[in-house]
This record gives C-alpha cells, sequence and structure tokens, in this order.
C-alpha cells in the first residue's frame, strides 16, 4: 500500500502484513498456471478453430492441438508444483486458518447479507467465512483437474494403457473440474464486486491491508489485530485505537485455530 | 438415444470404471487377445471384375444399421463457419472413407505402369491416438485391440480424425449428443470408421471383409502371429511392411513389393491432379509418427513438478523458522 508523502498533509495509512511473500508467489503462480491451463485446455477442443479465434493473427497457434496440448502440460508442471509446495508449507508450519470451520456457510450468508444491505458485519477472522468456503472449492475443483489430468497424462504415454471407463471418466471429470475451476474463478472475482472486499486485494499485490481495516472487520484475527494495534500505537495515541475485539461474541467453535506466526 | 438410457449408459459406465486400471493378471489376458490384420497388396487385385470390391460390400452391408441417419433441421452449418459435413446425400460413395463407407480400395497408378489395390480403413493403432485425445473419452479399445468411437456420446468435434496420422474418422452432421444440447453452437455431428468388426472378434468369428475377400487378401488373427506371418511373406517376396512401426505400431500390416513410399506419391499426385481436398483417402507416408510419440518424456516430468514444490517447502519452512529463532 502506497503510503501518501506527507507534503500532501494526508494522514499516513497505515496497513499491515496479511500475506507473506511466499503466499503472493504461489497464488500469482496458480493464477498464472491455471489461466494457462483454461486457454490452452479450450485448445483440447475444436474451440479456438471452430469460432474463427485461431484466425486472429498472432493466435494461430491456439488451433493447434500439438502446441497446446505441450503448453498444457508447461503449465499443469507449474501448477502441480506451486500446489505441492502450498499444501506441505502449510501442513509443515501447521497453518491451517483458510481451511472451513463449523458454521462458515451460516456466516457467510451472514457476512454476505451484511454487505448488500450496507450494516455492519459479523467480526471474522484472519478470512472471512466465504474466503475460507471458496477455498475449499477451488481447491477441490483444482484438485480434481490435478488428479484427473495426471490420469490422462499417464495414458498419454506409449504404451500405457487403461480401462475404457478409466478413459470416459477421467475425461468427464477433468471436464467438470474445469468448468469447476471457472466458475470459481468467477464467483472469486465477483466477490470484489462488493466494495469491501476490495481492501483485501491489496494483500495478495503487495502484501498490505490496512491496520483500521483488519480491527475493524478481521477482529477475530488475533495476530491481525495485534499487529494493527502496534502499528497504529506507533502512528496514533492509544485511545484512538480500534476498539478491543469483541471475543465474547465469538461462537464457540469459531476461534482461530492457528492463525500464521509473522508472515 | 433419451434421457434414460443417458443415466442407464452413465451408470454401466460407472460400473465399468469401478475397476481403474486394467489390472496386470487382465491386462495380460488382454494381451494375449489382442488381434492384428494383413492386408496383402500382392493379393488384392482390387476386384475389378466388381462394380465395388467384395470387402466393401461386406462392410457396408454389416453396418448398414449403424449407419447415421441425421435429421434434416439439424442440417446447418457450424456457426460461425460456412460448412458442415453431411454424406447422408452420397451415402453410395465407395471411393473414399465417409460415414456411410468404412473402408474403400484405392487404385493406384505407380510409375512403370503397374496398378496396386489398396484396402484403406482404420489402422487399429496400438496407441491410439484418437483413443487418447479425445477430449470426451468416448473412443474405447477392445480387448481384441480394436478402436471403437461411441457414436451416441460423440460430439463430432472431429478431434479424433485431426490427431489420427491417417485422418480415418469420418464426420456427419445432424446425428449424436451435440443435437440434444446446443446443436446450432457447440458439436458438430458424429465421427464414424471401422470398428474392426469388434463383435465378431470378440465371438473368435473372422471379420466381414476378411470373409468375404476372394483373394485372401486380408487375414485377421493373433497378433504375434499375424506380424511373423507378415515379416515371413514380405521377405519371401523382397518386400515391404507398413503399419508394423508407424505411429508406434499398429495392428494392421501391409504387405507389398512396392515400396510404399512410392505408393504414397502416387496417391499424393492422383489427389493433386484432381483436385481432390476431400477428407477420406489417407496418405500412406512411411514412418509417420503419432502426436503422442514423446509424451514418456512429458511424463517423467510432470512426476518431478510435485517433487520441486515439495523440496521448495522443505527449504522455505527451514528459513522461515530459523528466521523465527533469529527474531525471537
Amino acid at each position: 500500500m502506497p503510503e501518501k508523502s506527507a507534503a500532501t498533509h494526508t494522514p499516513k495509512v497505515v496497513t499491515i502484513t496479511r500475506q507473506s511473500r511466499s503466499n503472493r508467489i504461489v497464488h500469482a503462480l496458480v493464477a498464472s498456471s491455471t489461466f494457462g491451463l483454461i486457454v490452452t485446455g479450450l485448445g483440447q477442443m475444436p474451440f479456438y478453430s471452430r469460432y474463427k479465434i485461431a484466425d486472429i493473427p498472432g493466435l494461430t497457434w491456439l488451433g493447434s492441438y500439438e502446441i497446446t496440448l505441450w503448453l498444457h502440460y508447461l503449465f499443469a508442471f507449474v501448477l502441480m508444483g506451486a500446489v505441492t509446495y502450498h499444501i506441505l508449507y502449510h501442513a509443515l508450519r501447521r497453518e491451517f486458518a483458510i481451511l472451513p470451520k463449523r458454521g462458515d456457510f451460516k456466516h457467510s450468508l451472514q457476512v454476505i447479507g451484511a454487505m448488500v444491505r450496507g450494516q455492519k458485519e459479523p467480526p471474522s477472522e484472519k478470512y472471512l467465512p466465504e474466503q475460507r468456503l471458496a477455498y475449499a472449492f477451488i481447491a477441490f475443483a483444482i484438485g480434481l483437474t490435478i488428479v484427473t489430468g495426471l490420469i490422462k497424462v499417464y495414458t498419454n504415454v506409449p504404451g500405457w494403457n487403461v480401462s475404457d471407463g478409466m478413459h470416459f471418466w477421467s475425461a468427464q471429470l477433468h471436464n467438470l473440474g474445469f468448468f469447476l475451476v471457472f466458475m470459481g474463478i468467477i464467483a472469486h472475482l465477483a466477490a470484489f464486486l462488493f466494495k469491501p472486499n476490495r481492501k483485501l486485494l491489496g494483500g495478495m499485490r503487495h502484501g498490505q491491508v490496512e491496520a483500521h481495516y483488519t480491527l475493524e472487520r478481521h477482529a477475530h484475527w488475533k495476530e491481525g489485530v495485534q499487529k494493527a494495534r502496534s502499528a497504529l500505537a506507533g502512528q496514533t495515541p492509544p485511545e484512538s485505537a480500534a476498539p478491543k475485539p469483541p471475543e465474547e461474541e465469538t461462537p464457540k467453535g469459531d476461534r482461530p485455530c492457528e492463525e500464521s506466526a509473522a508472515r | 438415444m433419451d434421457r434414460r438410457d443417458f443415466f442407464k449408459r452413465v451408470a454401466v459406465a460407472s460400473a465399468a470404471s469401478a475397476v481403474l486400471t486394467v489390472p496386470a493378471a487382465q491386462a495380460r489376458d488382454r494381451a494375449s487377445r489382442k488381434m492384428g490384420s494383413i492386408i496383402d497388396l500382392t493379393r488384392c487385385d482390387g476386384c475389378v471384375h466388381l462394380n465395388t470390391p467384395a470387402c466393401v460390400t461386406a462392410c457396408r452391408d454389416k453396418n448398414a444399421g449403424r449407419f447415421p441417419e441425421p435429421e434434416e433441421r439439424f442440417l446447418q452449418d457450424y456457426w460461425p463457419q460456412d460448412f458442415h459435413e453431411d454424406w447422408s446425400s452420397e451415402r453410395d460413395r465407395t471411393d473414399r472413407l465417409t460415414p456411410y463407407n468404412w473402408t474403400f480400395v484405392e487404385r493406384v497408378e505407380v510409375p512403370g505402369g503397374e496398378t496396386v489395390f489398396v484396402p484403406r480403413r482404420c489402422m487399429h493403432c496400438d496407441d491410439a491416438a484418437c483413443q487418447k485425445l479425445c477430449p470426451f473419452g468416448v473412443i474405447g479399445k477392445s480387448e481384441e485391440g480394436a478402436v471403437n468411437i461411441d457414436t451416441e456420446f460423440c460430439m463430432g468435434g472431429a478431434k479424433c480424425r485431426a490427431t489420427c496420422p491417417w485422418n480415418i474418422p469420418q464426420r456427419q452432421a445432424g446425428v449424436g449428443l451435440y443435437t440434444k444440447l446446443l446443436p446450432k453452437l457447440a458439436g458438430g455431428g458424429s465421427m464414424y470408421k471401422c470398428d474392426g468388426c469388434a463383435d465378431r472378434l470378440a465371438n473368435d468369428e473372422k471379420p466381414a471383409c476378411e470373409i468375404e475377400c476372394p483373394r485372401d487378401a486380408i487375414t485377421f488373427g493373433p497378433i504375434d502371429e499375424i506380424k511373423a506371418e507378415a515379416k515371413r511373406r514380405a521377405e519371401a517376396i523382397g518386400g515391404h511392411l507398413y503399419g508394423l512401426d508407424e505411429a508406434g505400431g499398429t495392428s494392421t500390416i501391409y504387405i507389398s513389393k512396392v515400396p510404399f513410399e512410392v505408393i504414397d506419391r502416387a496417391i499424393a499426385l492422383d489427389k493433386a491432379h484432381t483436385q481432390d481436398d476431400l477428407p477420406g483417402r489417407p496418405h500412406m507416408r512411411p514412418e509417420i509418427q503419432s502426436s503422442l510419440q514423446n509424451a514418456g518424456g512429458l511424463f517423467v516430468a510432470s512426476v518431478l513438478a510435485p517433487i520441486a514444490g515439495a523440496a521448495a517447502a522443505g527449504i522455505a519452512v527451514y528459513k522461515s523458522r530459523q528466521k523465527e529463532r533469529d527474531d525471537a
């Protein structure tokens, strides 16, 4: 978050780190490889030639099943490497804040309902309940495409064959996985149609979110609240710091399980 | 195919896929049942005394009930393209592969005044690119090695034809699953080709073309015996083989006294002279490769990608813990 110059006489925006560099790199790799996989995956169907996209100068290669297949493999390697890294990194560090929790569906409706009505949202942890559900949905969809894609990679090897049923279902479920990933991405991006969510964009762009925003919206994110208070304490008088998080309102079983250490 | 049939087929396919990969014992049995065929060009005379070669007639008669019956209202251009593939008004054509003609005999005039008759149909590849790359997984392979297209589930995108080293499958518009989905916007019909008389092979019976060939130019049998016999015959006449190594190996082996590059060139010249740019007259290029021939190396890379990711994660976690210790 670019800090405004004091010369403009506007107060400095105090920020805290929400996403580590590791998370941002993984997000960028997963997003870019998934985009590449969608583009080249559509190239495995008679899509670009049929709809004359391959006629556009510079896009002729999209009409080649061979070129798009090898590029599809290339993007798949990036995705699989990034996904493996992501799972192992957070498992080894015991960071599970992004995983869905009991009651997330109900709480998502409450948060979204409040956003739509312009009312005050119930306090959230590091991740909003709908973020945790969206993560699970996209993770499932990506996992489905990876597993079925690996089966297809296996069967493409000369001399290696599987049953007809396996051919059928790996293809059908791979296509379903693509559809789910695509829908997940649309929903993920649509979340930023809601103004309150746009403050989160900085988290994945440069890792920072506003301290005040953290205190207001993520009051159950213990580590974030601590960092926000410390950051604000260095900037503003203690009495102007954000209110104490309403921990007494936290439903049982909805407490942060493991928030990340310093990111 | 109505909705009930669709769900029935899905249920059957689900049950079939319960066994995910082919177990080793079953794979051995499958290998032992694998069939092959010889097409001996030194014997084939194209049935010049008949209007239509006997193998072609036999194939058409046997499969007549499986030929596409398109609905007129679906015979429309593949939007936004300004064409569609409709062979329904040319069902009698036997001079090429069409959805209504799954084998034909190419009459090839080679230099020196000799005429070679080449029966053409699906080669039933060992590693059929059409099957492996079908985006809907609707191409199957029987235990005998016959490659089949499920014409009811096929969307008619013709990828199988594009990826087939010989562009064998042919498309008919106005039939198949796409007519029940978005016929104006997506899909193109269904693909048709020789299925190797898979039903007959499964019952240890001879395919129709072999039965009706008056000169024993077509011979089916266990793949190992067929390969050995083809090599023996070729060696005896100082001839040439085609299909043994092409596209990584097929189960159809041609024997000819005339080199196949000569036959291939003659076919290409004839197509150029007659300005024949329609599909259905395959080339005969020796050593043609499958587009998947190099896929083995990529499989290795696909295993390495997660290993690289795991190694990077290990290093990153170690460094982050080290930093936490230093900060503490």
